[in-house]
């Protein structure tokens, strides 16, 4: 399932559709979808804390990861999105008691088909961040937008390529 | 597997009872070379009613419409149809007591070739699972197997699936007959519609196509019972079963070999979660 990813000098190469070049500035735009009670407050102590972290990524916030319906991945993918971070809390620590257990399933079946119909796996990435890990937002945002820095730009099924 | 006579007689002794309003099964087309579906309502119909191994289609799909609700309803299901019919129940879209449902222990349908369909093939249950009346003898439930061309596909490269999705995505014109032949799709307002620029996303771009059957499958997912009505009514002949098959092959092998429609009050795999479910792709 997994394929190797090209790297040439001075551009980058995207991994889904190897015809499909960009300069090696080239920046990501990650679409982070945060729950509120965790992750967000999680992203809010990591800029309280002075850490930084790349701006690639732009935060959406949401009650709970189960908020977050398959459709949100594939409508920010389709439009200017080069990946998906979606972050919510540890298993157990849910505000609502079993809100992420239920979207840990649903992340694992969309991760998969998404895998399935041709996007490197990389482009869709979850994590379980608590509202007292600034640190580690910052190290998941960081791994992140390297990983998709190197994935190259996506070009598949976008809205504005197809004129 | 030829039940005609039996149907026929169930149906006009339905009708005589006054237990139904409408009968619902299978007749003959024009042509004589394929079956469509039939909603009797006078008993003088009755013998147009015909069960063969090319009756293919899912039945329940009638059910949801406005002319079926609140009405008794006779209705045959092979074991496909009566899981769907299963989730159809369990979460309240049709009502127990205005079904008469009769059972068909199914053999297998045959496709456009005449050859076994696929689907049949990889059946895991061929017997009814609802059923007030039952036609043919039970033959238990069967073993799971991967669909064939998820895992042909699956061995194959991310640019080559990727190309090959391309494709199926180029064909689709969005005529959403997938989404009206398919029984678990009963929204009246569908989310793949509510957009701000319905005129572009409704139009039959790849990007399109991709939003809207990506949407749709990951809805169905946990859900889908592979009747495949969405495959015969799709006039681009698009292998829809292959994200169907996909997600229900991940939840299979992840989530305590989870099929969906096998037992009452079960809402599908995504309504239920255990402790013990993959955590390792989550940082």
């Amino acid at each position: 399932m997994e394929t190797e990813v090209k790297e040439t000098k001075g551009q980058v190469v995207s991994a889904e559709n190897p015809g499909i070049v960009a300069p090696a500035d080239w920046q990501p735009v990650i679409m982070g979808i945060l729950c509120n009670w965790c992750s967000y407050a999680g992203s809010d102590l990591t800029g309280t804390s002075r850490i930084q972290y790349p701006p690639n990524i732009r935060i959406i916030r949401v009650p709970c990861s189960s908020r977050v319906d398959p459709w949100f991945i594939i409508k920010s993918l389709q439009t200017s999105a080069d990946g998906v971070l979606i972050s919510g809390c540890h298993p157990g620590d849910c505000h609502y008691i079993s809100g992420n257990y239920y979207a840990r399933r649903r992340f694992l079946v969309t991760k998969k088909l998404l895998n399935f119909v041709g996007y490197h796996e990389n482009r869709i990435q979850f994590s379980w961040v608590s509202a007292a890990e600034g640190p580690k937002f910052a190290k998941v945002v960081a791994k992140v937008t390297e990983d998709i820095k190197k994935l190259g730009p996506l070009h598949k099924y976008k809205k504005e390529n197809l004129k | 597997m030829d039940y005609t006579k039996q149907i026929q007689e169930i149906a006009s002794k339905l009708f005589a009872e006054e237990k139904i309003d409408i009968f619902i099964g299978y007749r003959q087309n024009a042509f004589d070379d394929n079956q469509v579906p039939i909603l009797v309502t006078v008993p003088a119909d009755v013998p147009n009613l015909i069960f063969t191994d090319k009756s293919v289609l899912n039945l329940t799909n009638y059910l949801k419409f406005e002319h079926t609700r609140n009405k008794r309803v006779g209705i045959v299901v092979k074991g496909c149809d009566s899981r769907a019919l299963n989730m159809l129940l369990t979460e309240s879209q049709v009502k127990r007591e205005n079904l008469y449902v009769i059972g068909i222990n199914c053999t297998g349908v045959l496709n456009e070739k005449g050859e076994k369909a696929q689907n049949c093939l990889e059946c895991v249950m061929p017997d009814a699972v609802v059923y007030d009346e039952m036609i043919g003898t039970p033959s238990g439930k069967k073993e799971y197997s991967v669909n064939v061309d998820v895992k042909e596909l699956a061995a194959k490269g991310l640019v080559e699936r990727g190309e090959y999705f391309q494709e199926i995505f180029e064909n689709c014109i969005r005529c959403n007959a997938c989404r009206h032949s398919c029984p678990l799709c009963y929204c009246t307002k569908c989310c793949i519609d509510q957009e701000s620029a319905v005129l572009y996303n409704g139009s039959n771009t790849p990007s399109s196509a991709f939003h809207a059957l990506m949407t749709w499958s990951l809805h169905l997912a946990g859900r889908c019972v592979d009747c495949r009505n969405c495959e015969k009514a799709c006039p681009s002949h698009l292998p829809l079963h292959l994200l169907h098959k996909q997600n229900e092959m991940v939840i299979y092998e992840n989530f305590q070999q989870h099929l969906a429609g096998m037992e009452k009050d079960d809402r599908g795999a995504f309504y239920k979660y255990s402790m013990k479910d993959p955590d390792d792709f989550i940082m």
